[in-house]
């Protein structure tokens, strides 16, 4: 009998002995772990609202070989604040495609109710030993919409040390994006035009990112876990919203300046689609804490970001789970506040040169944002997980007084966001 | 420490349960636990050790092999934990091309290897083979009928059986709590232990008994040995091993005095370090094509 057969021989009589069915996996443990979640998120006011759901699916193999999937697919509507200012009386627009006007009522914010649009997301990865303490990764992501395609690729090596109380990781990924926009993408800075004139409209864009990240984790005693994150990452190419736009004002009114749309319709105020710079680099630090209290765990993080583009941001997080009747509770606290890019601005003035870049994405500008939530988890008997997160998210936003003109300080220029999140999640094994 | 007693006492970082079974040192590391999980995991280890003592053992008139010893040519219905184990010993004779037997036993009454100098007369050892072979057993699951005068004996295989059952209780009822069952040297590793450490376990040295020859650091699987430090017999210069071949009735030649293999199951090492003893001068060669990591002394 030769080496081979023997081996198997054995290995066969040994199973069929102690009643196992492979000798490399424990009994009772399923080689999939599938992670199922639904998503509804609600903006207040009929704003965004998006439906998601998505199934993460993890396969293990022997030697700590581990393949991931995930897909997810979501839908989003409702309507997002174009950029312009609110006035006293209605403004008139020329949508997106160029094809149609809408029409918004005085004395709030103009919202962009065009909005609409169904994504699809996948991505897998395959993680395994290297040697006795190194472990590498790799990965690959695709996403899809009508006017945006994502793909990306990853790749990460982490080594153990001191006994495998530290884990040091280093990971990389890149990404490019084609941003092909409803109509093309407007030219920056060009004015927005009457419909069915395309004269400002370029062909489909794209953009680079890259990013890095290296990471130390450190097991302190026996309950106890530290992590510090260092991330690097830089975009290029098309780094506009095609969809904002900024009012161009009267210097003193501040009111929006008026024009006489064509007989087929367009805009009634002069309006500018938005111009970022081509090129973003950030930083940020990432420091957080795991401790067991008995059973009792607490997470608790702080990062710092900041961009060249003047954006500087800080995020405290935690969450503190503790078991509750079979199952356990997780409340959840998060602090958020950033300073705006140096772009940034509320409305342009008739008149005066027009700056290189401008925006008045209320995501570029000055704000706070606060999140309260609540999880409870209960796992089954035969080991898998129902969960249910419901949180509550208020974001505030300010403008410096001194970019405000005439009757624009009397009127609401931030658009504030209230959103609840409400989210079903079960876990379960194959 | 009586028969059915067990110990428990805490070290730096883990629980060390101890006890008597089947002849031997017994020891069960849990990793840090409470104490009471640490000693319901002991208690469970032990039960079911000296449950497959109880049920296996040639020397108890209440075992499985002693009906089965005594039955005088009548033919004997066994259950299905006792089927299985003759199952697996008959594809160990297989293997073994029929150096290994799970009726050798009765060669014992000419062997005693104690240390002493008594080697049998040449002609006991080949009256004692007329009672030997597998090939003189009907084994029609479930019946077994041996001719009257073989007996059999699970001792080759028993200790590594018990070590993997205990194992499997102890994960069934304790998923994921890292712990060693290790009973007389024979062992096998469960769970995690906390912060990825591994476990130390010693390899015992072939030329004195109860000396770790090496330690190596584990973190899964199971390691077994198959030697002569307590038993062998010294005649005329020769140093006879207890293995027996049993189509010769004689130690085998030439046998590496400790053959240690490291396996996912405990009961898988021992057949690759019993079958490696069997094998005698050629132990090396057979290990080194099974994959297997191993320590010969």
């Amino acid at each position: 009998m030769n080496g081979k057969d023997l081996a198997s021989l054995l290995a066969t009589a040994t199973c069929a002995l102690l009643g196992t069915s492979s000798p490399a996996r424990a009994e009772g443990e399923k080689p999939w772990s599938l992670d199922t979640a639904l998503l509804l998120y609600k903006e207040s006011d009929s704003r965004v609202q998006d439906v998601s759901a998505a199934i993460g699916a993890t396969r293990r193999f022997a030697d700590d070989r581990v393949l991931g999937l995930n897909l997810t697919a979501d839908t989003l509507t409702g309507a997002s604040p174009s950029g312009a200012i609110a006035l006293d009386r209605p403004q008139t627009f020329t949508s997106p495609s160029g094809k149609a006007t809408y029409t918004t009522v005085g004395g709030r914010i103009p919202l962009d109710d065009t909005f609409k649009d169904t994504r699809f997301a996948g991505s897998a990865s395959w993680t395994q030993p290297m040697g006795r303490l190194y472990t590498v990764s790799g990965g690959l992501s695709a996403s899809y919409e009508y006017d945006y395609r994502h793909f990306g690729a990853n790749a990460s090596l982490s080594r153990d040390f001191d006994r495998r109380n530290r884990t040091v990781s280093l990971s990389a990924a890149w990404s490019k994006d084609d941003i092909d926009p409803v109509g093309g993408p407007p030219l920056p800075l060009s004015q927005m035009l009457d419909v069915g004139a395309t004269g400002n409209k370029a062909g489909s864009k794209s953009k680079d990112v890259l990013d890095a990240v290296l990471s130390v984790a450190q097991v302190v005693g026996h309950d106890t876990v530290v992590r510090f994150n260092y991330a690097y990452s830089r975009s290029s190419g098309y780094l506009n919203d095609p969809y904002k736009i900024l009012s161009v004002v009267d210097p003193v009114t501040g009111d929006t300046s008026t024009r006489t749309p064509a007989a087929t319709g367009g805009p009634d105020g002069v309006y500018v689609f938005e111009s970022r710079p081509d090129s973003r680099t950030k930083q940020s630090f990432y420091g957080e804490v795991k401790h067991d209290f008995d059973g009792r765990v607490l997470t608790a993080s702080y990062r710092y970001m900041s961009d060249d583009w003047g954006i500087g941001s800080h995020t405290v997080d935690a969450r503190f789970r503790w078991p509750l009747g079979g199952g356990y509770v997780e409340p959840h606290a998060r602090w958020y506040t950033q300073t705006a890019a140096d772009f940034y601005r509320v409305s342009l003035v008739r008149g005066q040169a027009l700056p290189q870049y401008a925006s008045a994405d209320f995501r570029l500008g000055e704000f706070d944002a606060v999140t309260l939530g609540l999880k409870y988890g209960h796992p089954l008997a035969s080991g898998n997980e129902w969960s249910v997160r419901l949180e509550g998210y208020q974001q505030t936003g300010s403008v410096p007084s001194g970019q405000l003109i005439g009757n624009q300080a009397r009127r609401d220029v931030t658009p504030d966001l209230t959103a609840v999140f409400l989210q079903f999640g079960y876990r379960f094994g194959l | 420490m009586t028969a059915s007693s067990t110990s428990l006492r805490r070290t730096d970082d883990h629980w060390v349960g101890g006890f008597t079974a089947m002849a031997c040192p017994c020891e069960v590391l849990v990793d840090d636990c409470t104490e009471a999980e640490a000693a319901a995991i002991v208690q469970l280890a032990s039960q079911e050790a000296w449950r497959v003592e109880r049920k296996f053992s040639r020397y108890r008139h209440d075992s499985v092999v002693h009906e089965i010893n005594a039955s005088d040519g009548r033919g004997i219905d066994v259950d299905e934990e006792t089927a299985r184990l003759l199952d697996f010993g008959a594809q160990l004779t297989r293997a073994s091309e029929g150096a290994f037997d799970l009726t050798s036993g009765v060669l014992r009454k000419a062997w005693t290897f104690d240390g002493g100098n008594a080697v049998p007369a040449p002609e006991t050892v080949t009256a004692l083979l007329a009672h030997v072979g597998w090939h003189r057993v009907r084994w029609e699951r479930p019946r077994l009928t041996l001719e009257p005068g073989m007996q059999i004996d699970f001792g080759g295989i028993g200790k590594e059986y018990a070590v993997d059952r205990a194992l499997q209780l102890v994960a069934q009822s304790h998923p994921g709590v890292g712990v060693v069952v290790n009973f007389g040297g024979d062992l096998a590793i469960g769970g995690h232990r906390r912060a990825d450490r591994a476990w130390r376990v010693g390899i015992e040295s072939a030329s004195a008994a109860g000396r770790a020859a090496r330690t190596v650091a584990l973190d899964a699987g199971a390691l077994a040995t198959s030697g002569d430090s307590r038993r062998f017999v010294v005649k005329d210069g020769t140093r006879y091993s207890h293995i027996l071949d049993a189509r010769t009735g004689w130690p085998v030649k030439d046998a590496p005095r400790s053959v240690t293999v490291h396996a996912g199951t405990c009961t898988e090492a021992g057949t690759w370090s019993t079958l490696a003893s069997l094998k005698g001068a050629q132990a090396r060669q057979l290990l080194e094509g099974s994959g297997k990591t191993f320590w010969l002394q």
